[in-house]
């Protein structure tokens, strides 16, 4: 069996008496891209949360390199090297773009390398060190994005979680946002991605997952849920004109 | 003309204890998401600290600096813990808000039991030590007072800018939960923010007891003082905060030179009102006072 970085076994987490996830499970291999999936509500976002400890399971456990993370609290999962871009960027809009950074590198072990960090932030996104001094609520929603992506990057991330990264963005600089997401991929980031834009998602990721109302209802590699004809009258096709 | 600048001057001086009380205000506002009405009395707590350091071992108030601005911190850090970490994790704010109106109670009543209810104020060598500038007549207690917000607002700013911390303290303002998906204790951080707004308390309490008197009820009072200073200044900005101060003395100065004593609190209130519904961002702030939640 390959080399998992992640396993979600099983779990299950509610909102208070509002249950949003059944049993859901879910594997990351190591330097993988894997795509999730599904529509609105469908419980994307609430994994991701689980999985960064902000949101806590009823049952199921979720193994990091094989430790199980169930009882650790955000800061020490961030220590681990799991790093959420969270849905709608939720940059510190009145701070500078490199006081975004230089938070993203906030914990000792990613501060050590704080310098190399920033340089290959700055090599992803050459437009950031431009705009560094600058407010970050001024940039553009693309660049936002980037900053977003950057300062996860800051954090020295084993898995990289991004959800929603292309929402609001032109077709160009979607583009532009997935390509980047391959190149800090290659660089040997895992990355876990959640998408509207489905398509594409499914074109870069190695294995895809789907979601509805809470559940895990299929995975497979990209090319197969391409192929899928359940997946493309439920999401693709849907989308299509937006690609 | 003479006397009008006089009036500035003495509102400029006395608005000062405002400005440093509306810094920890607009602090605690920014984390906790609360007015800490309890502040007042933490302020009044700590005046009768200095007061008795000095009546019990003739400590100068200036000195107690050294002493009581660390023990406030330290406290407030365990208030936070104490009381508000449950607290301030929830949705709801009214708890911590009922919380903090407790707190002023039981420390109020506390001061009570501990020294009466008669007015303290403190009677220094150079209480009445006069400095005279192009014919204005200042008090030096007065004068140190405006040197005390200033050096606060100085360092608040320098902490919240140039440190680690205190960059973590603005994420935390504008998004906790944010905060938290960097790896940060945001909790650590709101005790922090909060503790920094209790050792203000600590500062204002040194200035209170050189130039107020002040009885076991006065820290609501000023409290509410500072919350309309806040209100002008606008949150989230230091030194906003502490313009609102200064603005609010020289309006209650104004007020009371021009039109009577009996309006000074007629005055600061109306202006209170007419803020909040025309200029709810206050004249410096980043966001209004009323509208976040
Ligand atoms: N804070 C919350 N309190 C209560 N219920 C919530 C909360 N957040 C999400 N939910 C519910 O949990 C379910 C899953 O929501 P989630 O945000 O995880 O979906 P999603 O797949 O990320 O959707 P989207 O594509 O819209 O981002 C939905 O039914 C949603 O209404
Ligand atoms: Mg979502």
């Amino acid at each position: 069996m390959a080399n998992q970085l992640l396993e979600v076994k099983e779990l299950s987490v509610a909102y208070g008496d509002v249950q949003a996830l059944w049993d859901v499970s879910l594997e990351v291999e190591e330097g993988s891209i894997v795509a999730l999936v599904g529509a609105n509500g469908a419980g994307k976002t609430t994994l991701l949360k689980s999985i960064s400890g902000l949101l806590h399971p009823i049952t199921g456990h979720i193994l990091f390199e094989g430790e199980d993370l169930v009882h650790l609290n955000t800061k020490h999962r961030v220590d681990k090297g799991i790093v959420m871009v969270p849905e709608g960027r939720r940059l510190f809009q009145s701070l500078t773009v490199l006081e975004n950074l230089r938070l993203g590198a906030y914990l000792p072990k990613a501060r050590a390398d704080y310098d190399d960090s920033l340089e290959r932030v700055f090599a992803l996104f050459p437009v950031l060190k431009d705009r560094m001094n600058g407010k970050a609520g001024l940039m553009s929603g693309g660049e936002q994005q980037m900053l977003a992506i950057g300062r996860a990057v800051m954090a020295r991330p084993r898995l990289v979680m991004i959800d929603e990264a292309s929402l609001g963005l032109s077709p160009i600089l979607t583009r532009t946002i997935f390509d980047l997401i391959v190149a800090l991929n290659v660089q040997g980031t895992t990355v876990l991605l959640v998408e509207q834009n489905i398509h594409m998602a499914l074109k870069i990721c190695s294995k895809a997952y789907v979601m509805k109302t809470g559940h895990m209802v299929l995975s497979g590699t990209g090319g197969e849920l391409l192929a899928n004809d359940d997946v493309r009258k439920a999401y693709v096709g849907e989308r299509g004109s937006r690609l | 003309m003479g006397s009008l600048v006089q009036v500035l001057t003495n509102g400029i001086l006395l608005g000062s204890m405002y400005g440093i009380a509306a810094i920890g205000l607009s602090l605690i506002f920014g984390t906790m998401r609360i007015i800490f009405i309890a502040q007042g009395t933490m302020i009044v707590l700590f005046a009768y600290l200095v007061y008795w350091s000095f009546q019990k071992a003739g400590i100068d108030p200036y000195l107690s600096l050294l002493t009581v601005v660390p023990l406030a911190f330290v406290l407030g850090l365990g208030l936070f813990y104490l009381l508000f970490r449950k607290a301030a994790a929830l949705e709801d704010r009214n708890v911590s808000l009922l919380l903090a109106v407790g707190l002023m109670y039981l420390i109020d009543n506390l001061i009570l039991k501990a020294w009466s209810a008669t007015p303290r104020g403190l009677n220094i060598s150079y209480s009445s030590a006069m400095i005279v500038v192009w014919g204005l007549r200042v008090s030096w207690l007065r004068l140190a007072l405006l040197g005390l917000a200033l050096a606060s607002a100085f360092v608040v700013y320098a902490f919240l800018k140039k440190t680690r911390v205190g960059t973590a303290v603005r994420a935390a303002s504008e998004d906790m939960e944010a905060t938290t998906i960097q790896g940060i204790n945001s909790v650590w951080v709101s005790a922090i923010s909060f503790a920094i707004g209790i050792a203000l308390a600590g500062v204002a309490g040194v200035g209170m007891a050189t130039v107020y008197s002040f009885d076991y009820q006065f820290g609501f009072v000023f409290a509410i003082k500072a919350l309309v200073a806040l209100a002008l200044g606008g949150i989230g900005n230091v030194f906003g905060a502490l313009a609102g101060g200064l603005l609010l003395g020289i309006i209650e100065n104004l007020a009371a030179y021009y039109v009577g004593i009996a309006w000074i609190e007629i005055a600061s209130y109306g202006v209170f009102m007419l803020v909040l519904i025309f200029l709810p961002q206050g004249l410096f702030g980043r966001r209004a006072l009323v509208k976040k939640v």
